[in-house]
Formats: structure tokens, sequence, C-alpha cells
């Protein structure tokens, strides 16, 4: 278990890191030389201003139409989303890990907190696949796919939290987790999850068609 | 029943004493935890005596060490001295904050040895 958990949090951590960082750099300029070449009049329209505008709104809770018409459904997205950027980069464990290796350290949230914040994330996949499992219209649009990418990212989280408490074999378990968040880290440039990279563009642009072109609101 | 109750009795007014003795006790379980303000993690395990003899350390400052010029003095030690006595919460150049120390140190040699706890629930034991 020694050599195991030096080898999964060592080079296999240094792979899965440049994996993530990598392939989202990759995705992003591949998009926009895609753009570049296939519709290259959308470069002349796109304006600071409204794309911001459209961000801002669709990064606040029932700022837009859509978020208004679907109220549960959008507090559990921004809940989903904020414990699942805030717990793992301000989670203790994380922070001593690089404060080791690397001399830097930031702000950490008490383990308490940081174990709710999990327990909301894992919540968060139950919710979206009961909604998958139950309405129609979603069920509709959803691929053996949609479950799989909940699976990878609910897996760290349930890890996580088994590893916390040290129940079922704490260092298998320990294991699993690194393994599990390395999965998830290169899973986003390369599922759907790259929605990560690909949202804040296409807000910018839906954004500043609206505004410049339709002189009318996306959200 | 008369006689459970009696022996709860006991028992309930014996505890502080056992605890007190269990307290007293010469060796060192684990590493007190109570110079961290809000401490997060159950206090690490650590057996002095008993770690050092199956280790195989010889030389006490391998951890209590003495630093002169930021060079390690070799046959001075600091064993009366705590850890926290001069590794502050922060680091402070080459002198690593006060569980950065104790990280280092414990970790540092069980990676090197391929031996000994390196995962947190290792030494912080639930
Ligand atoms: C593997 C590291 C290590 C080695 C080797 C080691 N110690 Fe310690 N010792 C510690 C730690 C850690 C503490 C707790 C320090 C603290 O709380 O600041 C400690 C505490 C002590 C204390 C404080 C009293 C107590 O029990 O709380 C004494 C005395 C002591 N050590 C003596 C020695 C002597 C003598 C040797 C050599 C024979 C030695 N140590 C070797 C790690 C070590
Ligand atoms: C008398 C003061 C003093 C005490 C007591 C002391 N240290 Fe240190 N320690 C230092 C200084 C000074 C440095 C910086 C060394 C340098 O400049 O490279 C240091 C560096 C370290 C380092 C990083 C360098 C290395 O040796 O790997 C570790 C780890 C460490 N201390 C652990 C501990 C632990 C654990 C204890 C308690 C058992 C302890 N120290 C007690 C003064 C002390
Ligand atoms: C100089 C090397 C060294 C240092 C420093 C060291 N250890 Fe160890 N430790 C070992 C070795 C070697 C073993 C494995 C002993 C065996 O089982 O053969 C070990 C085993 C352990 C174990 C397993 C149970 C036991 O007692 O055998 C614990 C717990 C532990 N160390 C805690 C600590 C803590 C806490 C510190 C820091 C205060 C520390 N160690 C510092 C070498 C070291
Ligand atoms: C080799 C043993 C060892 C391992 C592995 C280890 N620690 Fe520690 N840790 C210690 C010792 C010794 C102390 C200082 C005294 C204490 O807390 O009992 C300490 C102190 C701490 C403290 C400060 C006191 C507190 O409870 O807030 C935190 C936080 C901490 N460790 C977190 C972690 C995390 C997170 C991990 C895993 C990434 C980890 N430790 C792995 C030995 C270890
Ligand atoms: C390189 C990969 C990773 C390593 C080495 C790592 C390491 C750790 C460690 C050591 C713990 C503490 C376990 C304990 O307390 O004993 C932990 C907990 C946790 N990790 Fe990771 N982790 C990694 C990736 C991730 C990723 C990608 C995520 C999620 C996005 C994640 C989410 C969590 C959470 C949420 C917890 C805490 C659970 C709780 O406190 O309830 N980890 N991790
Ligand atoms: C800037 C970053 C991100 C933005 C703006 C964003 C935005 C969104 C939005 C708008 C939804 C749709 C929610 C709905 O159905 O109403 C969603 C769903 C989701 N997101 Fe994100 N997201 C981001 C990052 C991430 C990351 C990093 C992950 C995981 C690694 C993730 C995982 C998910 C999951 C699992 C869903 C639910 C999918 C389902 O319905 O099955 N998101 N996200």
């Amino acid at each position: 278990m020694h050599d195991l958990y030096q080898f999964v949090s060592g080079p296999l951590a240094w792979v899965a890191f440049i994996l993530f960082v990598g392939g989202s750099l990759y995705r992003m300029i591949a998009m926009l030389v895609e753009v570049k070449k296939k519709e290259p009049f959308i470069f002349t329209y796109m304006s600071l201003k409204y794309s911001l505008r459209s961000i801002v709104h669709w990064m606040t809770p029932f700022a837009t139409y859509n978020w208004r018409r679907k109220p549960v459904l959008t507090v559990v997205t921004f809940a989903f989303h904020i414990c699942l950027f805030v717990s793992p980069i301000f989670l203790l464990a994380h922070v001593t890990l690089w404060d080791e290796s690397w001399d830097i350290s930031w702000w950490t949230l008490p383990d308490g907190v940081a174990d709710v914040m999990t327990l909301i994330v894992i919540a968060g996949c139950v919710f979206f696949l009961l909604r998958r499992l139950t309405q129609p219209e979603v069920q509709f649009v959803t691929f053996p796919s949609d479950y799989f990418i909940l699976a990878i990212v609910a897996a760290p989280f349930v890890t996580g939290f088994l590893a916390y408490h040290q129940w079922f074999g704490y260092p298998m378990v320990m294991v699993l987790h690194v393994l599990a968040g390395e999965v998830m880290l290169v899973a986003i440039p390369f599922t759907r999850l790259s929605h990560m990279i690909y949202s804040p563009f296409t807000r910018a642009y839906m954004g500043s068609e609206f505004g410049v072109i339709r002189k009318s609101k996306d959200f | 029943m008369k006689k459970g109750m009696t022996i709860i009795a006991c028992a309930f007014f014996l505890l502080p004493f056992m605890l007190l003795s269990v307290h007293s006790q010469e060796d060192m379980e684990s590493v007190d935890r109570s110079v961290f303000d809000n401490p997060q993690r159950p206090a690490a395990v650590f057996k002095h005596e008993a770690h050092n003899e199956t280790a195989g350390i010889e030389e006490c400052n391998e951890c209590h060490h003495v630093y002169e010029d930021g060079k390690l003095v070799e046959d001075e030690s600091s064993e009366d001295q705590r850890c926290a006595d001069c590794h502050g919460p922060e680091d402070q150049g080459n002198q690593p904050s006060l569980v950065k120390a104790f990280h280092v140190n414990c970790k540092g040699c069980h990676k090197k040895q391929k031996k000994g706890p390196i995962m947190c629930g290792e030494c912080h034991v639930r």
C-alpha cells in the first residue's frame, strides 16, 4: 500500500494534472481556431460589455428567466457547483499536501464545513440522477454516458468522505480516492464535463449576439 | 438490580481518577496537539519509546535537533524544548511552520525508509 499510494499521489498525479491543464487549453484553442475558420464574422461583434453582462447574470441565482422558471433545479445547480469548487480547493488535507510539496498554502475551510459541503455535492449528484430517471423530458435526452459522467463526478466526493471518516478500510479507500480524483480531472477536458471550459465562451457569444445584433437580453 | 446500580455509581465516581491516572502515565501515546489553537484532526499516534525502538533510531537529534546559522549541529539535541518553542504558525525561511515541521519530519523519514504511516488517517486515527 505504501508504494501504491506513493505512485498514485506522485507520478500519476502529475499525469492527471498535466492532462487536465493541457487538455483544457487544447480544447479552448481548438474551439477558437474552429470558429475562426468557419464563422469568423462572430469576432466582429464580440463585446466585452455584453459578454460580462451575460456571464454575471447567469452566475447569479434567479437573475435569468431560465433560473426563475425552475427554482428547485436552480438552487441545486448552484449549491452543487459552489460546493464542487470550494470544498476541494479549500480543503485542509489538499492544502496540506500542496504546502508540503510546493511550499504554497492558502486559507482553508474547517474540516466539519468541508464535510457538509461534500455531502451537498453528493446529494446534488443524487438529485441529477433521480431527475434523469424520472422526468420524461430529461429522460428523452439521456444517454448511458450521462450516468457514467455523474458517477465520475460523485466518486471523488464519496471516497473522500469515506476516507475522512476512515470507514471501510482506510488505506484502500484513500488510494481509491486519489484515483477517482484523477479520473475526474482528466475527464473534464475530454467529456461533457468540458462545459466548464465552454460555458464562459457560450455565454459571451450569446450575450454579444443578443446585445449587439438583436439589441435584447439573453437572460 | 440494586447491585448493578451500586457498580454503576462506583464506576461513575471512579472514572475521573481512572482518566487522571491514564493521563499522567509516563509513556507518550500520541503527540500533544494542545499547541494548536483549533485542532482539526485527532492527535497523531506516536508511542515515543516503542516507536524509536522498533524504528531503530539511535540519535535523539534525528528529531530534537539544534541548528546554528542554518547548519545542523551534530552532537547537540533539544529534547528539553518543544517543537513549538522554535517552530511558529508560519514558515520562516528554511524553518517550516509547526504543522509542516511535524509532517516533514515524520512523513519524510517514513517515505525515505518505505516504512511507517504516510496517509493522514494512519497517524490521525479516529
Ligand atoms: C522520531 C522522532 C523522535 C526521536 C528520535 C526522539 N523524540 Fe523525543 N519527542 C518527539 C516528539 C515529536 C515529541 C513531542 C514534542 C512536542 O510536543 O513538541 C517528543 C518529546 C520528548 C520529550 C518531552 C517529554 C514528553 O514525554 O512529553 C522528551 C523528554 C524526549 N522527547 C526525549 C527524547 C530522547 C531522550 C530521545 C533520544 C533517546 C528522543 N526524545 C528521541 C520525537 C522524537
Ligand atoms: C531549538 C529550536 C528548534 C527546535 C526545538 C526544533 N527545531 Fe526544527 N528547525 C529549527 C531550525 C532553526 C530549522 C531551520 C533549519 C535551516 O535553516 O535549514 C528547523 C528545521 C526543521 C525542519 C526542516 C529541515 C529538516 O530537518 O528536515 C523540520 C522537518 C523540523 N525542523 C522539525 C522539527 C521537529 C519535529 C521538532 C520537534 C521534535 C523540531 N523541529 C524542534 C529549530 C528547531
Ligand atoms: C528517522 C526516521 C523516522 C522518523 C523521524 C519518524 N519515524 Fe515513525 N517510523 C519509522 C519507521 C522505520 C517505522 C516502521 C517501524 C516498523 O514497523 O518496522 C515507523 C513507524 C511508525 C508508526 C507505526 C507504529 C509504530 O510505532 O511502529 C507510527 C504511528 C509512526 N511511525 C509515527 C511517527 C510520527 C508521529 C513521527 C514524527 C513525530 C515519526 N513517526 C517519525 C521511522 C521514523
Ligand atoms: C506520520 C504521521 C502523520 C501523517 C501521515 C499526517 N500527520 Fe498531521 N500531524 C502529525 C503530527 C505528529 C502532528 C502534531 C501533533 C498532533 O496534531 O497530534 C500533526 C498535526 C496536524 C495538524 C495540526 C493539528 C490539528 O489537528 O489541526 C493538521 C491539521 C494535520 N496534522 C493534518 C494532516 C493531514 C491533512 C494529513 C494528510 C494529508 C496528515 N496530517 C498526515 C503527524 C502526521
Ligand atoms: C491528486 C489527487 C488527489 C489527492 C492526492 C487527494 C487527497 C486527499 C486526501 C489526503 C484527503 C483527506 C482524507 C483524510 O482526511 O484522511 C482528501 C479528501 C477529500 N478530497 Fe481529495 N485528493 C485528490 C483529488 C481530489 C479531487 C479531484 C476532488 C474533487 C474534485 C477531491 C475531493 C475531496 C473531498 C471532497 C475530500 C474530503 C471529504 C470530506 O472531508 O468529507 N479530491 N483528498
Ligand atoms: C465554470 C464552471 C461551470 C459552469 C458555469 C457550469 C454550469 C453548469 C450548468 C448551467 C449546468 C446545468 C444545470 C441544469 O440542468 O440546469 C451544469 C450541470 C452539471 N455540471 Fe456544471 N458547470 C461548471 C463546472 C462543472 C465542473 C468542473 C463539473 C464537474 C467536474 C461540473 C459538473 C456538472 C454536472 C455533473 C452537472 C449535471 C449534469 C446532469 O444533469 O446530469 N460542472 N453545469
